[in-house]
């Protein structure tokens, strides 16, 4: 293993250890208001916004794991991304077959 | 920020897909050109990292949250094509596993986090980097953050004057620039940027540290 990727290796490993803080904040993000919110704000709905369908459920939907602890869902849905990310770089490989030394 | 499915007209997301899909395509030839057998590793974990320094939220003042985006470190270490892939590969992964971003605004979003935050980067680093690296990495985190929630805010500002309903009211994000060019790169200026930046150098500097990865922005 190279220097290089041993040490991102470590600041991924560090940052996947700082993932639980992401939950200490209830607050959104900016415009990513419950539809109630914004009913308040505004007096009204948007209809796109009422309509909005959710066109793929997803695997843990907001990273969370129903029935499950929060941390628990997040911190999986951490491993679960990274894993995917992996593998989908390994997909790319075998697609691209980068060269083995630079030219 | 991701923005979710129901946000942006139709207009709007067809013509975000139209404008990605060239890039992508040019990207993915760019990735080909450039990959090594021995980065790829490097590029999957810092790409991994992105999806991961996302998920930790930071509230600021006036009741949001935010985070770093990971785009500038890509760009910096593997140029602003290749880091346009990995994070198009992160959101898109965001928006089917945790529906995280809406698969309608996937493309706006991979353009405004992907493309303009790294060739903001890129270009930013490009300038400053090899007299200033440190400096250079901050500003290039900063400014990659910032020009991200400008493409953001201008995309949602103008959904009120895109599309309308019969009764005048806007039918997808109703606040219009007015609102959302404050807002958001208010506090992408103040707040989520020098996040991103202080990310970025921190993360550039201990790679550079070692010898195989370049210290020159990559042409």
């Amino acid at each position: 293993m190279s220097p290089s990727l041993r040490r991102a290796l470590t600041v991924l490993a560090l940052t996947l250890l700082l993932v639980p803080a992401g939950l200490l904040t209830e607050a959104p993000a900016w415009g990513e208001w419950e539809l109630e919110e914004l009913e308040r704000r505004l007096g009204f709905v948007p209809r796109g916004l009422a309509e909005a369908r959710t066109w793929v459920p997803g695997l843990l939907p907001e990273y969370t794991l129903e029935g499950a602890p929060p941390v628990v869902g997040y911190l999986l849905s951490a491993l679960v991304g990274v894993g995917a990310i992996l593998l989908l770089f390994g997909l790319i490989y075998l697609v691209v077959r980068p060269r083995s030394h630079a030219g | 920020m991701h923005i979710p499915d129901g946000y942006l007209s139709p207009a709007t997301y067809l013509t975000g897909y139209a404008t990605a899909l060239p890039f992508w395509a040019y990207a993915f030839r760019r990735l080909r050109r450039i990959l090594e057998a021995r980065t790829l590793p490097l590029l999957a974990s810092l790409t991994a990292l992105a999806f991961v320094v996302q998920m930790i939220n930071v509230p600021i003042p006036g009741g949001t949250s935010g985070h770093a985006l990971g785009t500038a470190v890509l760009a910096i270490l593997f140029g602003p094509w290749v880091a346009f892939l990995s994070m198009s590969l992160v959101l898109l992964l965001q928006a089917l596993l945790f529906a995280d971003g809406g698969v309608t605004a996937f493309a706006v979003n991979a353009l405004s986090m992907g493309l303009v935050a790294a060739f903001a980067a890129h270009w930013t680093y490009g300038l400053l980097g090899r007299r200033w690296p440190g400096p250079a990495a901050f500003l290039a985190g900063w400014v990659a953050s910032v020009a991200s929630s400008v493409a953001i805010a201008l995309v949602l500002g103008i959904q009120p004057w895109v599309a309308r309903g019969p009764d005048g009211r806007p039918l997808f994000f109703p606040f219009d620039l007015g609102v959302t060019l404050p807002a958001l790169a208010g506090s992408h200026a103040l707040f989520f940027g020098p996040l991103e930046g202080a990310f970025t150098a921190a993360v550039v500097r201990f790679l550079s540290s070692v010898q195989e990865v370049a210290r020159e922005p990559v042409p």
